[in-house]
């Protein structure tokens, strides 16, 4: 269902796929609280209140970004985060707000 | 005693009504448990978001000197995120929200300035009744 992940992205277009809607920032905020949830697209839907046709659009999003990743697990697709990539991805978008000015200040 | 002189973390004195039946003690106390709630809910749902190394450079760039300043916030964190800056204030929102008792709707469209005041109007009525 899911493509893989992309090529090299700056940091400012990883920030704008994390942040790019309220559920994929409650997805981020999900999976940052419980680093090693494991769980179905629907049952992750239901933990943050979501439909699961409302949230697979944008689980798909974060998991070719690379930040979640999907496996079977006997007859169920599961999908997780992936601790190394998010810690990687997480730096580039640190490194990339280093260079930026609050509000255009010098 | 009734006042509605501005504060350092509130230039606008604009406080609603529970706060403009407190005395001046009771506002700055109220004001003080306001800004540090928010603040920890800030660090809290922008850590929960994107980590801590990107929360500590955010606080070293001043984001959240004076978070209870609406306007303010808000203009640091579009110059910061752009369009994202939406989805951080809302993940706040929703955090302070949950933790003051308030409602929250994520179908509506949020204003950023006025959950703010609604929520500081919350924490001023808790204090009076404490």
């Amino acid at each position: 269902m899911f493509r893989g992940e992309p090529d090299e992205m700056s940091g400012s277009e990883i920030l704008l796929t994390l942040l790019g809607s309220e559920i994929r920032g409650d997805l981020l905020v999900l999976f940052h609280k419980n680093p090693g949830l494991i769980d179905t697209v629907d049952a992750i839907a239901r933990r943050i209140g979501r439909t699961t046709v409302t949230v697979i659009s944008e689980l798909r999003e974060l998991l070719e970004l690379g930040v979640l990743r999907q496996k079977r697990i006997g007859a169920s697709e599961v999908v997780f985060l992936d601790r190394a990539k998010d810690r990687e991805l997480l730096e580039s978008v640190a490194n990339h707000l280093k260079t930026i000015r609050i509000g255009g200040e010098k | 005693m009734r006042t509605r002189e501005s504060s350092p973390t509130n230039p606008h004195g604009n406080f609603g009504s529970a706060s403009r039946s407190m005395d001046l003690d009771q506002r700055f106390a109220a004001e003080k448990a306001f800004s540090s709630v928010l603040v920890s809910t800030v660090r809290e749902a922008v850590g929960n978001a994107l980590g801590h190394n990107v929360l500590e450079i955010l606080a070293s760039k001043g984001l959240l000197d004076d978070a209870s300043n609406s306007k303010e916030f808000d203009r640091k964190l579009q110059s910061l995120f752009g369009n994202g800056a939406a989805v951080l204030e809302r993940i706040v929102v929703k955090d302070l929200n949950r933790k003051l008792g308030i409602p929250y709707n994520s179908e509506a469209r949020l204003d950023y300035e006025k959950s703010l005041e609604i929520a500081r109007e919350v924490c001023f009525v808790e204090s009076r009744m404490k």
